[in-house]
């Protein structure tokens, strides 16, 4: 298996427990000073990442699909394009990428850059590709 | 050639508005879609707008990483413009002479062979400098 192919699969592996709030398998990918730039938020630190995908997902379900995916030859970066689907469970108000109402669905499509060092992730960084679309339930 | 070495060939011709060279790297279908929304299709299509762009603003690329797998690079580039008039209807956000715009962009470029088939690219960070509150730090000052 080529080195792309290997971070291929192992970062599949990311998607599919972030998608089924596997917190501990995902939380795994961090390192312990991570950065993170999001579209809702600017962290520093895995417990600080966690801390605020736990209060996210207390709030609404967040699917992501991966679109397109590139590795670095040396497996130090990764860039990827990201569908994310996010359905509200309870009212959001003060939601920090736009307010949601329970039940509603929003999607859009996000360019990802990921920083890797010793098998963590070290930075990521979002950048909003698609305009926020969706529907009201 | 590898992609990462035609990308950077690539960047070298657009900083110094080569459109000849610039249109041998485009198929002629091209699309660039840019996360606005905003969609070129052609070669043509593509050339204008970035020759309309640069008779307003000096726009200069630096590419901070690029890295390529199967038939896709992925880039990290960062934009700068510097308005030679005042450009109220300009692409990204109304300019005056000398304001300074700053952008951090993703882009995914999409190749056949040699030649790039579609790029989408998507703002990280962008910054706003007005001319007023620019220093130059090689100008002279008066005392």
């Amino acid at each position: 298996m080529s080195h792309a192919g290997g971070l291929r699969l192992w970062f599949d592996a990311y998607l599919a427990a972030f998608n089924r709030a596997d917190f501990p398998a995902f939380g795994d990918y961090y390192a312990e000073d991570m950065i993170f730039h999001g579209q809702a938020a600017e962290l520093k630190g895995r417990r600080a990442v966690l801390d605020f995908y736990h209060m996210v997902r207390s709030r609404l379900q967040e699917r992501v699909e991966l679109l397109s995916f590139v590795a670095a030859p040396d497996g130090s970066r990764i860039a990827a394009e990201l569908h994310t689907t996010l359905l509200a469970l309870r009212d959001w108000p003060d939601m920090p990428t736009g307010s949601m109402r329970a039940g509603d669905a929003r999607m859009r499509v996000s360019f990802a850059m990921y920083d890797i060092a010793e098998g963590r992730f070290t930075r990521i960084r979002t950048a909003r590709f698609s305009p926020p679309g969706g529907n009201a339930a | 050639m590898t992609p990462e070495a035609r990308f950077r060939a690539y960047m070298q011709a657009f900083n110094s508005s080569d459109w000849d060279a610039l249109r041998e790297y485009y198929a002629p279908d091209i699309r660039l879609v840019i996360g606005n929304g905003a969609e070129l299709v052609g070669r043509d299509a593509i050339i204008d707008f970035y020759s309309e762009v640069k008779q307003q603003a000096r726009r200069t690329i630096e590419i901070v990483q690029c890295f390529a797998d199967g038939n896709t690079l992925a880039a990290e580039i960062e934009s700068e413009f510097v308005a030679i008039e005042d450009a109220p209807d300009f692409a990204v956000r109304p300019m005056a002479k000398g304001d300074r715009y700053y952008l951090n962009s993703f882009v995914f470029y999409d190749f056949e062979g040699a030649q790039y088939t579609c790029i989408r690219a998507a703002t990280f960070r962008r910054e706003f400098r007005p001319a007023a509150a620019y220093v130059d730090p090689g100008a002279e000052i008066e005392t």
